[in-house]
C-alpha cells in the first residue's frame, strides 16, 4: 500500500481551499435572528421584572484585601501603632471624612467618591469568621456563611428573579472559569475569558456536522448531560459575544490589568444590549493575598482597581447607560489588624465594601470596627455581608425577595437614592 | 512508512476480550454491523451495583473496555495496542505492573537545566522594589552594579537584571514543563507520571512566586521520587522543600512573629481538611515551623529564629519543632480520611460516599500511609469500574492533550503548537497552578468558552501553523514586541517604552532612575541569550497510515475504528450517522482506499469533530 506524507500546513489548507470560510477577516458581522430576539427582549424584560433596564457588576477582589489599608483610619493612632510599617502616612493619605481617607493608589476611588456616586461600607464581613481563603470565599460566594450551600448568591437571585426560559444569558461571568457565586438551579451563566476566541473554529460542514451531533439529547451519564448543555450555550451566545466585542470601540482609558480587560468586555456588552442583568468579575488567583513586603504589590492592585472602575462607569456615560449598573466591590476577608514580621499582613476578618453607581447615595456607610477590642487580633464585623448583598438586591434590582436568595432576612443598608 | 506503524493491531484483537452480551468489535477483520453497536455502552459488564463496592473485580470482570479505563486514570489513556496488552494479563497482574512501576525501565529523558543563574542572583530579590532599594543603598544588587553619577538611568541594569531573572526562570519553566509533558507521554510508568501530578496539584506550588526554576525542578523530582510511597516521607520532603517554603513564605516565618500561611496550608490544604483543627492550632503550629528556612537550594534551620518554647498543638503539648508536628498530624484519623478522598476524587469520580472513605482510610493507616496501598486497592475495586466511575470524569487539559498525543501513536511530544500555551488556553499551567490550593478539577474545567477551545486547540495540532508559530522561549510577546520595533525603528528608550494615560498607573511606574518597561523588555533579550532552546516540531501524522494499518477500509469501519480509539462512551446512534455522512460527503465514496491527500485531509477533519464531541472530554 502506498503512503502519503502530508505536511499538512495552515497555508497549504488556505491555498487549497479546504479550509473553508471559517477564517477570515471579511466574514460579515451577521446578528441572526436569535440575537436579535435578545436585544429586544433586553429592553422590555420579562413580565417577571419591574427594572429590566438594571444591571449589577459585582467585582471581586480575590485573596482577602487589606482594608485597613484601602479605606485607612488615619485619624485613629491604633492604626498607625499596628501597622508600624505598613501604615499609610497621614500626609499620603486622600482624605474623605471622619479622619478616614483612600490609600494613596486610589486616586479613581476618590473621584468617584467626590462626584456621590461612592457608598463605603466599613466593617463587613459574618459570625464566626473563617480565615482560610477557600471557606471564607465560599461563604461569600454562597452567601450562607457556615452553611454548606450549593449554588452561588448570583445564581440564586438569578433564578429568583429572572424567567426560567428566558432567552439569552441572564449572568455572565467573565474570566478563565466559572465562580462558585453565579451557580444557579435554572440559569447556565455565560463564562468566557476572551471573546476572540471564544468561538467554534472549522469549515463551514464541520461545525454544521459538530451542530447536528450537540443536538443530541439523550444521555445517561450525568458528566456528559452537563457536557451537551454547555456545548448548547456555547453554541447560542458565542457569536453574539465576539461581534458585540469586536465591534465595541472606546477612547476611555481603563488603566491596565486584568479587571480593565474585563470590565471593558462588560461594557461592549451592554452597549450591545446582552440581556444579561448580573456580571461577575474575580481577580485571577489571589492575586490580594499579601503576606510578605505587601506594600508596592498592594497599591499597584488598588491602583489597577479604581482605574478600571473609573473607567468603566465613565464609559458608562460615554454610552448613555451609567444610570442602568451599579457596581458592588467586595473580598472575602479583611486581613490582620496588626502587620507580621515579613512586611506583611495575615489572613483577618472584616473588611470595607463598595458600592458604585449614579443611584447611590455616596458617603460612610455603618461603623468602623474597633481597632482596639478585637477577636484574637482580628476586627469584630459591624455589618453582615448580606446586608449589602440585600441592598444590591432590594433597593438596586427591586427584586423583593432578597430573605429568598439570601435564606435569611437582612436589611439594606439604603445606599440607593 | 510511519515510524508508529500499527499493523500489529490487525486482525489480532481476540474476541473474549469484549462484553458477550454487545457485540462492539468495530474494527479489524470483523466488521460488525452498525446497527448493533448503535446506541451501546463500550462495556456491557460495568454496572450500578458495583457502586461503592470496594470488594476486587475477577478475571471474567476484566476486557478491554475495563483495561482502557484503568490505563485512562491511572495514567493518560494508551492505544489501542497498549490496551490488548494489559487485556491479555489478569487483572491483579495488569494493576501490579501500573502500581510497581519500579520494574519497568525509566527511559524517559533526563532534564537538562539552562546555565541562566550567576552567584549574584542568589538569593534572589523578592520585588523589583527591593532590588533597586538594595542597589541604591550598597550601590549594586544581583551581582550588577549601578552606573556612575551623571549617566541616565543609572539604575537600569539593576532594573534589567532583575526582568532578566524573572524572565529566564519563568521561560525556564515552560521547559521544564515541556521536558514534563513528554515524560507523561512516552514514560513506561504511566502512574508515577499521573501521581506526580496529582501531588503536583496536591501541594500546589507556582513559580511565579518562587520564581526559581531550579527549586521547580527539584520538587518535581522529589514528588517523584515518593509519588506512591509513603505519605509521611512526602510530607517531611514537603516541608523541607525550597519550593514550597518559599511559595508559603516560611523564610519569613520568624520568632516573635508567626507567618502563619504555611502553617495554615499545612492542614488546610496538606494534611487535615477544614473542620479538623482550630484557628489556635494554625497560630501554634506557625510557632512550629519557625525557622524552618531555605538557603536557596538547600533547606535550612535557622535556630536563632525558631520558637523553642512550648506550643499546644492538636491538644498536645511540649517544645514543638516541625517534625512533631508532622508526627501529631498523621496521627489524627482525619487525615488519612483527607488524602484518601482526594485521592479518590483525582481517580475515581467527584464524590466519596462515608463507608468507602471509612473503608480506604483504614487500608491507609494499617498499611503506615504507603499510598501504593490505597491505590492497588482502588484499582482492583469494583467500585472503580462502576456506572457511576467509568467515564464521568471531565479529563483536565493536561490529560486532554497528553492523551489525545498518545492515542495518535506519537512518541515524541510535539512543540508546535507549544505544550503549554495549549494547556494554559485551557486552565492548567503546569508549574504554576491558580492558588495553593491547586486545580479544582472536575466540572470546573469547563465554561462554555473552554468547551469550544478543547475542540479547537486540535486544530492547531492537525494543521500546525509552522509560518505564524511564535517561540515564547524565543521570541518577547505581547507589547514588548511594540518596543522591540520602536527601538530597531531608532526611537529613543523613552518614546519606545510609551504606554496608555490611566492616572494612577502612570504614577506607580515613573521612576527617572530607571525604565520599567524597557528593564522587562530587556530581560527577555538577555533571558534568549542564556536559555536553551525549546526544540520545535509538529506532531507527525498520518491517518491514512493509522488507519490502513488498523483495517479500516470504509467509511464505517474508520468512523467505527476512531470511536473505539479515542472515545471511552459511544455517541448515540444519530450522532454517529452524523460522523459517517461527514466523511462520506468529504470523500465523495464509500471505501477509504485512496491515500490522495484529499483522503488525509477527509480524515484529519472527521477525526477533528470527533475530538470537539462531549463524549472526547470524558475519562
Amino acid at each position: 500500500m502506498s503512503r502519503f506524507k502530508c505536511s499538512c500546513s495552515r497555508r497549504d489548507f488556505l491555498q487549497k481551499g479546504l479550509y473553508g470560510i471559517g477564517v477570515g477577516a471579511a466574514l460579515p458581522l451577521l446578528v441572526g435572528r436569535t440575537s436579535a430576539a435578545l436585544a429586544a427582549q433586553a429592553v422590555t424584560g420579562t413580565s417577571m421584572e419591574t427594572s429590566p433596564e438594571r444591571i449589577l457588576v459585582v467585582v471581586e477582589l480575590s485573596g482577602g484585601n487589606d482594608g485597613l489599608n484601602t479605606v485607612v483610619p488615619y485619624g485613629n493612632d491604633e492604626y498607625y501603632r499596628v501597622r508600624p510599617n505598613l501604615g499609610i502616612p497621614e500626609s499620603q493619605v486622600l482624605k474623605i471624612e471622619d479622619g478616614y481617607g483612600f490609600h494613596p493608589a486610589l486616586v479613581g476611588f476618590e473621584r468617584l467618591y467626590q462626584e456621590g456616586n461612592m457608598a463605603v461600607v466599613h466593617g463587613c464581613g459574618y459570625d464566626n469568621p473563617s480565615l482560610s481563603h477557600f471557606s471564607s470565599m465560599g461563604y461569600w460566594h454562597t452567601g450562607v456563611p457556615n452553611g454548606g450551600e450549593t449554588l452561588g448568591w448570583v445564581g440564586r437571585l438569578a433564578d429568583g428573579a429572572y424567567d426560567h426560559d428566558a432567552q439569552g444569558n441572564r449572568i455572565v461571568n467573565i474570566g478563565t472559569r466559572q465562580s462558585l457565586a453565579v451557580r444557579s438551579r435554572h440559569h447556565s451563566p455565560l463564562v468566557f475569558n476572551d471573546p476572540r476566541t471564544f468561538r467554534r473554529e472549522g469549515a463551514d460542514s464541520e461545525k454544521d456536522a459538530i451542530g447536528a451531533m450537540s443536538a443530541d439529547g439523550e444521555r445517561q451519564n450525568a458528566t456528559l448531560k452537563f457536557l451537551s448543555a454547555t456545548a448548547q450555550n456555547a453554541a447560542e451566545s458565542s457569536d453574539f459575544v465576539r461581534q458585540a466585542s469586536a465591534a465595541y470601540q472606546t477612547p476611555i482609558d481603563y488603566g491596565i490589568g486584568g479587571l480593565s480587560r474585563q470590565l471593558r468586555q462588560i461594557s461592549a456588552l451592554i452597549h450591545a444590549d446582552m440581556p444579561t442583568r448580573l456580571y461577575y468579575v474575580a481577580y485571577q488567583g489571589n492575586s490580594f493575598d499579601t503576606h510578605v513586603h505587601q506594600a508596592d504589590p498592594h497599591a499597584r492592585l488598588l491602583a489597577y482597581s479604581a482605574d478600571a472602575i473609573r473607567g468603566f462607569t465613565e464609559d458608562l456615560k460615554r454610552i448613555g447607560r451609567s444610570k442602568d449598573v451599579a457596581v458592588m466591590v467586595f473580598t472575602e476577608f479583611g486581613r490582620r489588624v496588626e502587620e507580621n514580621g515579613s512586611l506583611g499582613t495575615d489572613h483577618g476578618t472584616a473588611t470595607p465594601m463598595f458600592i458604585i453607581g449614579d443611584h447611590v447615595k455616596g458617603g460612610l456607610y455603618g461603623e468602623h470596627p474597633s481597632l482596639t477590642m478585637l477577636d484574637d487580633g482580628n476586627l469584630i464585623k459591624t455589618t453582615d455581608f448580606r446586608r449589602v448583598y440585600a441592598t444590591m438586591i432590594k433597593e438596586w434590582l427591586k427584586f423583593d425577595d432578597a430573605d429568598g436568595v439570601l435564606k435569611g432576612s437582612f436589611n439594606p443598608i439604603g445606599a440607593f437614592v | 512508512m510511519s515510524r508508529f506503524n500499527l499493523s500489529s493491531y490487525k486482525c489480532r484483537r481476540p474476541i473474549s476480550a469484549f462484553s458477550v452480551s454487545v457485540a462492539i468489535v468495530i474494527v479489524g477483520c470483523l466488521l460488525t454491523p452498525s446497527s448493533v453497536l448503535v446506541g451501546q455502552q463500550l462495556n456491557g459488564a460495568r454496572s450500578e451495583e458495583w457502586v461503592d463496592d470496594l470488594s476486587s473485580i475477577i478475571a471474567a470482570d476484566w476486557n478491554y473496555q475495563t483495561a482502557a479505563h484503568l490505563l485512562e486514570r491511572g495514567g493518560f489513556g494508551a492505544t489501542p495496542e497498549e490496551i490488548e496488552r494489559i487485556t491479555a494479563m489478569t487483572p491483579e497482574a495488569a494493576i501490579d505492573w501500573l502500581v510497581d512501576y519500579s520494574d519497568s525501565p525509566d527511559t524517559a529523558p533526563a532534564y537538562d537545566l539552562s546555565p541562566i543563574w550567576d552567584l549574584g542572583m542568589d538569593p534572589f530579590p523578592k520585588s523589583r522594589a527591593e532590588a533597586v532599594r538594595r542597589a541604591r543603598d550598597t550601590g549594586s544588587s544581583m551581582g550588577v552594579s549601578i552606573l556612575p553619577e551623571g549617566e541616565s538611568r543609572r539604575l537600569q541594569p539593576v532594573v534589567n537584571k532583575f526582568f532578566y531573572g524573572l524572565r529566564s526562570n519563568a521561560v525556564e519553566t515552560q521547559r521544564l514543563a515541556t521536558w514534563w509533558g513528554e515524560r507523561m507521554l512516552v514514560s513506561q510508568r504511566p502512574l508515577e507520571e499521573k501521581m506526580t501530578l496529582f501531588w503536583h496539584g496536591h501541594f500546589a506550588t507556582g513559580n511565579n512566586k518562587v520564581r526559581d526554576a531550579r527549586m521547580v525542578y527539584q520538587q518535581n523530582e522529589m514528588l517523584r521520587a515518593h509519588a506512591t510511597g509513603n505519605f509521611s516521607d512526602l510530607l517531611h520532603g514537603i516541608l523541607r522543600d525550597p519550593a514550597m517554603l518559599v511559595y508559603l513564605d516560611n523564610g519569613e516565618n520568624v520568632k516573635g512573629h508567626p507567618n502563619e500561611n504555611f502553617g495554615r496550608e499545612l492542614l488546610e490544604l496538606f494534611t487535615l481538611g477544614v473542620g479538623n483543627y482550630t484557628e489556635q492550632d494554625i497560630r501554634e503550629g506557625s510557632r512550629a515551623f519557625t525557622g524552618w528556612t531555605n538557603d536557596v537550594l538547600e533547606f535550612k534551620f535557622d535556630s536563632a529564629q525558631h520558637d523553642f518554647d512550648p506550643k499546644t498543638f492538636l491538644g498536645q503539648t511540649g517544645p514543638f519543632d516541625g517534625e512533631d508536628i508532622i508526627k501529631i498530624i498523621l496521627q489524627q484519623p482525619a487525615a488519612a480520611e483527607f488524602i484518601v478522598s482526594k485521592l479518590y476524587r483525582f481517580f475515581v469520580r467527584e464524590d466519596i460516599s462515608v463507608g468507602v472513605r471509612r473503608n480506604l482510610a483504614a487500608t491507609f493507616r494499617d498499611a503506615d500511609y504507603e499510598v501504593k496501598s490505597v491505590l492497588r486497592r482502588i484499582f482492583m475495586s469494583r467500585d472503580f469500574y462502576s456506572s457511576e466511575s467509568y467515564a464521568t470524569q471531565v479529563k483536565s487539559p493536561v490529560h486532554l492533550v497528553i492523551s489525545t498525543y498518545k492515542k495518535l501513536g506519537l512518541v515524541e511530544l510535539p512543540t508546535i503548537p507549544d505544550f503549554n500555551r495549549l494547556t494554559a488556553n485551557l486552565g492548567q499551567t503546569l508549574f504554576n497552578p491558580p492558588n495553593v490550593a491547586g486545580w479544582a478539577g472536575g466540572r470546573t474545567w469547563v465554561t462554555p468558552a473552554t468547551l469550544l477551545q478543547r475542540g479547537n486547540l486540535f486544530r492547531s495540532v492537525l494543521y500546525p501553523d509552522t509560518d505564524g508559530f511564535w517561540a515564547p522561549d524565543r521570541v518577547v510577546p505581547g507589547i514588548y514586541r511594540q518596543v522591540e520595533e520602536r527601538l530597531a525603528q531608532g526611537m529613543n528608550i523613552t518614546a519606545a517604552t510609551q504606554e496608555g494615560d490611566a492616572e494612577s498607573s502612570q504614577l506607580a511606574d515613573r521612576d527617572e532612575d530607571y525604565n520599567t518597561r524597557y528593564g522587562g523588555y530587556m530581560g527577555y533579550v538577555m533571558a534568549f541569550e542564556k536559555l536553551h532552546p525549546i526544540p520545535r516540531r509538529v506532531a507527525e501524522l498520518d491517518m491514512v497510515t493509522l488507519l490502513a494499518d488498523a483495517g479500516s477500509t470504509t467509511v464505517e469501519g474508520v468512523v467505527d475504528h476512531l470511536i473505539q480509539r479515542f472515545l471511552r462512551i459511544l455517541p448515540s446512534a444519530s450522532d454517529r450517522m452524523v460522523l459517517v455522512d461527514f466523511l462520506r460527503d468529504e470523500l465523495g465514496t464509500d471505501q477509504v482506499i485512496s491515500s490522495t491527500p484529499q483522503t488525509e485531509v477527509a480524515l484529519r477533519a472527521l477525526l477533528y469533530l470527533i475530538l470537539s464531541t462531549p463524549e472526547y472530554q470524558l475519562a
